[in-house]
């Protein structure tokens, strides 16, 4: 066995009265790329935090190359060689890339004047050896969200880091970045560097970690090797229970049309699109993302105008002129962005479940009966099985997956006759998803027309009645759910 | 050989380009309708007039870089103008008055600086405060009347030349330069973008971002002191309506200037142009004669401009970046 450059022991750690790590060990190898993986709110954020500095255990002791340590600050873990790199990216956009890298390190001279060619100089190698050739003086704003990870890596190898930590680095990338990241990650592994590697993705997961840990509830459940494993193992072990059935059954019949779309175009985004929703199924949107999916759904909701196109709510040609109008229709739209777009983070439960119908509790005169509004987020608490089961927590205190509940509650308690969801299970743990497909199915039960935008194909196909294949803004098939292979979904993707 | 497309481009990117053309242009058409515009005569009118707001100007594109405000200016300056006065009346002498009254607006802004620390108040709110309570102050020390009657030597700081440039022209120029300098090539400043483009990202790579705060509070609060010092030398008096609205001015020189409220953005160099900009605006009021009423209706309109600008070209760099990432994912 090859020695252990980190080595923790007996972490625990609470905020308050909530105790969000208990008793963790964890040794990583020198060279080695380990996962830590776990459902949303497992832990994993804080122990990373731990190691880098940026939080302090109440107990336990931290080993770096078998020196005890206690970080107080992010700087002291730099110090030993440990460089987070945050989900949240932490450049600053009107600087240049070398400015960046080397933040608060720059080669200066006795006054403190920075030396600029020998930053760009030491910034360009550093890119290099990342396999990208770019301008060291190139604003960060200008880049790709895939050349700023790069940036934020370049970032920690400038400090000699002898432990990376990449948090869910590829939520935000393109396959190709994807593939460029995993070589850089051999790369380094080659070079002794050891990266701990958080995800949510088990195919990637397998794809690159030597050992992989599994949190649950703030307890270390246990590490293995990956080629001792697979995915049904792991996931076990992430939820404690076996996920048999990962997808609800299909609906058995499907009713009128609720929502048909014919002719949709706008410049080059969307082409001549024609579609049929039927009450009570499920379709699913597929495609790459910029294929005009999310397009689509905007353009129907009424958040973009259209050159052509009409759309019939049963059996009515329909054209909102705001997305208020369509939820007054009863359509809705569930945004894949749901921090931005889809949720006020500063207002609790209660507020953002009844944000969108509000009308529902107006007196005559128009003021809120909040008996009712008490009454209605409890119900879709209870109903989403949102944790903690309670309306007042503020939405920005809660984990991603639930966060999530909360936004499908919101969208639930508006009555919905078509509801169009964007990317649902986007950065939820595999428990949260389960119980997110179901809703949707239940929902479409109860005779709610359901669109389904998704990038994940497992999803889709598990999901879905029918399947719309988008492709440079057009659709190119419409396939059944069942019996249809990811293959047959990507050939009519990228034809 | 670079082309000329390259050289725009990079012109364009540097993003002062359409301010200075407007300078540019407004000269042009200024000299031509009216002969004395560009005389030695009006400039250093036109300059002396601007000065307090100049120098400003400078410290305020250090706030503003760093995401915060400064509302206190207006308020620092005439009390640093108060304190001067009154301890020009004592027996202490010109230098060490001017060094105490400059030490009591650096200890102002050190008190701005503490509310957004400790009290967590934001910047707009706690200069506010401390705007509306020195001008309060003021009055109350003053109980409203001008002081006047200082010492020969302190007369000549605001009249005074050296080869014949006039001493605030010279004081700014200074300044300007070392600001610049500091901002752009200073291993410290440059601390400044990190905390305003991303504060959180700046506390997590070890910038003192509390301190930081102290330093650039307090330098806005000593260039508007000496804005102070200065104004009341050339008036030879000190009184509470000096600097009325000089902070709105100043502002906008700096968002016209290419600085972004929202922080990260900004440069000396910018700054200085939009301050040129709107000296040449005000003159041109006094040239034509038109009612000097409607210049403050004109800078907020600039304003305007200047915000809807930006806006606009961030609008237009958004959708460029997003082509060229669908171009990319296809070409994949």
């Amino acid at each position: 066995m090859v020695a252990s450059v980190l080595k923790i022991k007996g972490i625990s750690k609470s905020f308050g009265v909530h105790k969000v790590l208990h008793d963790i060990d964890l040794e990583i190898a020198k060279g080695e790329v380990h996962a830590l993986i776990g459902e949303n709110g497992a832990g994993k954020s804080t122990l990373m935090k731990i190691i880098g500095g940026i939080h302090r255990p109440d107990t336990g002791s931290i080993e770096v190359d078998g020196e005890s340590v206690a970080f107080s600050n992010p700087q002291a873990a730099m110090a030993k060689g440990i460089s987070l790199v945050h989900q949240e990216l932490s450049l600053v956009p009107n600087l240049s890339i070398a400015q960046n890298v080397f933040s608060q390190r720059e080669p200066t001279n006795w006054l403190g004047f920075v030396k600029w060619d020998e930053l760009h100089k030491r910034t360009r190698e550093l890119m290099e050896r990342l396999g990208v050739d770019i301008d060291p003086a190139t604003m960060v704003a200008e880049l790709s969200v895939g050349i700023r990870q790069l940036v934020e890596i370049a970032k920690a190898l400038s400090m000699d880091a002898k432990i990376l930590v990449l948090d869910e680095p590829t939520s935000a990338l393109s396959e190709k970045e994807v593939e460029t990241l995993y070589r850089i990650v051999d790369d380094l592994k080659a070079a002794g560097v050891s990266i701990i590697f958080i995800s949510h993705k088990l195919p990637e997961v397998f794809r690159i970690s030597d050992r992989i840990s599994v949190l649950r509830d703030g307890r270390m459940i246990g590490t293995v090797k990956a080629e001792d494993t697979d995915t049904d193992e792991i996931i076990h072990m992430m939820v404690g229970r076996s996920i048999e059935e990962m997808y609800p059954p299909r609906a058995s019949s499907v009713g009128e049309t609720v929502l048909s779309v014919e002719g949709l175009s706008r410049g080059d985004e969307l082409s001549d699109l024609s579609f049929e929703l039927k009450k009570g199924e499920i379709l699913g949107f597929a495609g790459l993302v910029g294929s005009g999916r999310t397009e689509t759904a905007r353009a129907i909701f009424g958040a973009d105008p259209v050159d052509a196109g009409t759309i019939t709510l049963h059996g009515r040609t329909v054209k909102f002129k705001s997305a208020l109008d369509a939820i007054n229709h009863g359509v809705c739209y569930l945004t894949e962005d749901r921090k931005d777009l889809g949720l006020f983070l500063t207002k609790n439960v209660r507020t953002n479940i009844v944000s969108s119908s509000l009308k529902k509790f107006a007196s005559q005169l128009g003021l809120l009966q909040h008996s009712g509004i008490e009454d209605t987020a409890k119900y879709y608490v209870q109903h989403v099985k949102l944790r903690p089961a309670d309306d007042k927590p503020l939405v920005m205190n809660l984990s991603g997956g639930n966060q999530q509940k909360a936004l499908l509650a919101k969208w639930l308690c508006a009555d919905p006759q078509v509801l169009i969801v964007d990317e649902p299970t986007r950065g939820v743990d595999v428990g949260a998803k389960t119980e997110i497909h179901s809703h949707l199915r239940q929902l479409a039960n109860s005779g709610v027309g359901v669109i389904v935008i998704s990038s994940e194909l497992p999803e889709i196909l598990g999901l879905c009645d029918r399947v719309a294949v988008f492709n440079e803004g057009r659709i190119t098939a419409v396939l059944d759910g069942e019996g249809t292979t990811q293959e047959d979904v990507m050939k009519y993707a990228t034809m | 050989m670079r082309s000329l497309g390259t050289v725009l481009k990079k012109l364009t990117k540097k993003g002062n380009i359409g301010l200075i053309a407007s300078v540019a242009l407004l000269t042009v058409v200024m000299s031509l309708a009216y002969p004395n515009f560009l005389t030695l005569f009006n400039i250093e009118i036109t300059a002396m007039g601007f000065i307090q707001e100049a120098l400003m100007a400078l410290g305020m594109t250090l706030v503003i870089i760093s995401g915060g405000i400064d509302l206190s200016v207006a308020a620092v300056l005439p009390f640093t103008a108060i304190i001067v006065g009154l301890l020009l009346k004592t027996s202490l002498g010109v230098w060490p008055s001017i060094a105490i009254a400059l030490g009591v607006a650096v200890l102002i802004g050190f008190i701005n600086a503490l509310m957004i620390n400790k009290l967590r108040v934001f910047p707009f709110i706690a200069t506010l405060a401390t705007a509306t309570m020195l001008r309060g102050v003021a009055l109350v020390i003053t109980e409203g009347a001008t002081i006047s009657g200082f010492p020969t030597a302190f007369y000549e700081i605001g009249h005074g030349r050296v080869y014949g440039i006039p001493v605030p022209v010279i004081i700014f120029l200074v300044l300007a330069v070392l600001f610049a300098l500091l901002l752009k090539n200073h291993s410290y400043f440059q601390q400044v973008y990190f905390v305003g483009g991303n504060a959180k990202a700046a506390q997590l790579s070890g910038i003192k971002v509390n301190r930081l705060r102290y330093v650039i509070y307090g330098i806005s609060a000593f260039m508007a002191g000496l804005a102070g010092i200065i104004t009341a030398s050339q008036y030879v008096s000190a009184s509470t309506g000096f600097g009325l609205n000089s902070d709105m001015r100043v502002i906008t020189s700096v968002i016209i200037g290419g600085a972004s409220l929202s922080g990260g953005k900004g440069s000396i160099g910018g700054t200085i142009w939009g301050v040129i900009f709107l000296a040449i605006i005000s003159n041109a009021f006094v040239q034509s004669g038109a009612p000097t009423y409607w210049q403050d209706v004109v800078y907020g309109g600039m304003l305007l401009a200047a915000v809807f600008l930006e806006e606009y070209l961030r609008a237009r760099g958004r959708k460029a970046k997003m082509k060229s990432w669908r171009e990319f994912l296809t070409s994949g």
